[in-house]
């Protein structure tokens, strides 16, 4: 299948998949942002334990989790625009790219919320009465101490998450999204330089992977300053606690 | 002054305080003593609203508040009038020493921020640790965080500090230095309600001393007279068990 490997076309494909880039970055960017958002509005509910809300937060993790990315995708796809059209919506016209970024959306915000749970539990109870003994009100206590210290917590967890979702976004070509991979099939099958088509198109993913991982290692080491990293198997030693930590809070909260 | 009414609280069906009286003279240190499980920290907890009794009255000075009507904005002005020593220390671990003890009067006490940094500096200076202000909890050592703790809660300006077992997580070496602090600023007429084991202290710095035991205030009283003769017979027996006669002299 295909033809002869040939180099030149590896390099003239690499700036061509390149100049899609952005619309991968896209999706990543406003799938994590809009993916937060529902993450939070997914945890709430069993961060405060509300009666009938965290058992439906439950199910919508677990039908995430528990659920191929594709067959997401394709429930979205084809799926939401007959929901819609009981309410009399068209969406029939509207861009693939809104379907995508809303899978990804729903699909990270799953992930997320349970970041998010496992982050706050993690932090230390001790550390909102503190907060309420020198009078700060529950907002204040949240936002002010226990955001800060869980969003630490959570960083290596988003970073698997964002680099997840950056692989996960090549699926969406399957819809005919023109982003990274859906520009490489075109290519492939137009020229049938199938390897010199993939191969471009793994550096690319793998040079962003890696650049987000770096950041991500950067923000948290920044986030963590206050835990003693005098030297780097001290940041992996307290790495090591936090883990811990949350894990036992997890255990003794039974979830 | 500081009075605590009928104050109960149970867990489920474990009834931890039973009607709980207590008056706290202002400047006095009150020091509580009793075995594990005797209802101590929760005693504490409840004046600080960080338990809920489920029952009872305090008045802190001219507020008054009752327990079972207690609403959002009482709760608050509660908690503004004492501060709180814990055990674990618990401070807010992604903040400096100095920002610990400015985080209470920039954000709840709204103060501006040279004033609340110039009150911070002296509070951190008074227990001896001027140097340390721009240290994060996990570079100072135990008796250093609970001295900012210390601190934390004096600058809050509270009609009463609580401290709870404030020496007993940290190493021996290190509860000399605390103790030293509490002292000293026990002088100063602030009022406390200190629980602790810390025998000698309890001796040498109460005005007046608590027995607990199973959730009731068994015995109170001056320290010469708790410690000197007690009346009852628990009081004696925990004395006995938790400081026993030396037997030998060194
Ligand atoms: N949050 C809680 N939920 C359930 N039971 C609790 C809780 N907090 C305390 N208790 C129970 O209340 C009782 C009194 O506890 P408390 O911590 O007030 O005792 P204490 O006198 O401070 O003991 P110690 O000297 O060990 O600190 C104990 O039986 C304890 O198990
Ligand atoms: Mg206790």
């Amino acid at each position: 299948m295909g033809r002869k490997f040939d180099i030149h076309y590896l390099l003239d494909f690499l700036p061509k998949l390149l100049s899609y880039l952005h619309i991968t970055l896209f999706i990543v960017a406003a799938s994590i942002l809009l993916g937060l958002v529902v993450g939070f509005i997914i945890a709430l509910p069993r961060l405060y334990k509300i009666p009938v809300l965290q058992r439906a937060s439950q199910v919508y993790v677990s039908f995430f989790r528990g659920t191929p990315i594709l067959i997401q995708l394709f429930l979205i796809y084809y799926g939401l625009p007959e929901l819609l059209k009981l309410v009399h919506i068209d969406v029939s016209r509207a861009n693939v790219l809104v379907f995508v970024i809303l899978a990804y959306a729903l699909h990270s915000g799953a992930f997320i919320s349970e970041a998010i749970r496992a982050a706050v539990n993690g932090v230390d109870r001790g550390q909102v009465e503190a907060a309420y003994a020198i009078g700060m009100s529950g907002y204040q206590a949240f936002t002010r101490i226990v955001l800060p210290q869980a969003l630490a917590i959570s960083i290596p967890i988003l970073a698997n998450l964002v680099i997840g979702n950056l692989k996960d976004t090549s699926l969406a070509f399957t819809l005919g999204a023109m982003e990274m991979t859906g520009k490489s099939q075109t290519l492939a099958s137009a020229t049938q330089h199938f390897i010199e088509t993939y191969i471009a198109l793994s550096l690319i993913y793998f040079v962003i992977s890696t650049i987000l991982e770096r950041t991500f290692h950067y923000l948290e080491r920044r986030l963590l300053r206050h835990e003693k990293q005098v030297a780097e198997p001290a940041v992996r030693y307290g790495k090591r606690r936090l883990w811990k930590r949350t894990l036992i809070t997890r255990l003794e909260k039974g979830g | 002054m500081i009075e605590l009414k009928q104050i109960s609280k149970s867990f489920g069906k474990n009834q931890v305080l039973q009607s709980i009286d207590l008056t706290v003279e202002k400047g006095e240190v009150v020091v509580i003593l009793g075995p594990s499980g005797s209802g101590k920290t929760t005693l504490l907890r409840c004046i600080n609203y960080l338990e809920k009794p489920d029952n009872g009255q305090i008045r802190i000075g001219d507020f008054k508040l009752d327990f079972k009507t207690a609403g959002k904005k009482d709760i608050h002005n509660l908690r503004q009038r004492s501060a709180m020593v814990f055990q674990h220390y618990n401070l807010f671990k992604h903040k400096t020493a100095l920002e610990n003890v400015m985080e209470g009067l920039l954000i709840v006490q709204k103060l501006p921020k040279d004033e609340a940094r110039r009150r911070s500096t002296q509070m951190l200076e008074k227990v001896g640790l001027a140097a340390k202000l721009d240290a994060y909890p996990s570079e100072l050592s135990g008796g250093q965080q609970q001295r900012v703790g210390i601190a934390r809660a004096l600058a809050l300006n509270p009609e009463v500090i609580l401290f709870d077992e404030p020496t007993s997580a940290l190493d021996p070496e290190l509860v000399g230095e605390v103790l030293d602090v509490i002292r000293k600023i026990a002088g100063e007429g602030i009022t406390m309600i200190v629980v602790t084991h810390e025998m000698g202290f309890a001796r040498d710095v109460a005005n007046h001393v608590v027995f607990m035991d199973g959730g009731v205030i068994v015995e109170e009283g001056k320290p010469s007279e708790l410690f000197g003769k007690p009346k009852e017979e628990r009081t004696k027996q925990f004395l006995k068990r938790i400081a026993p006669e030396p037997s030998y002299s060194i």
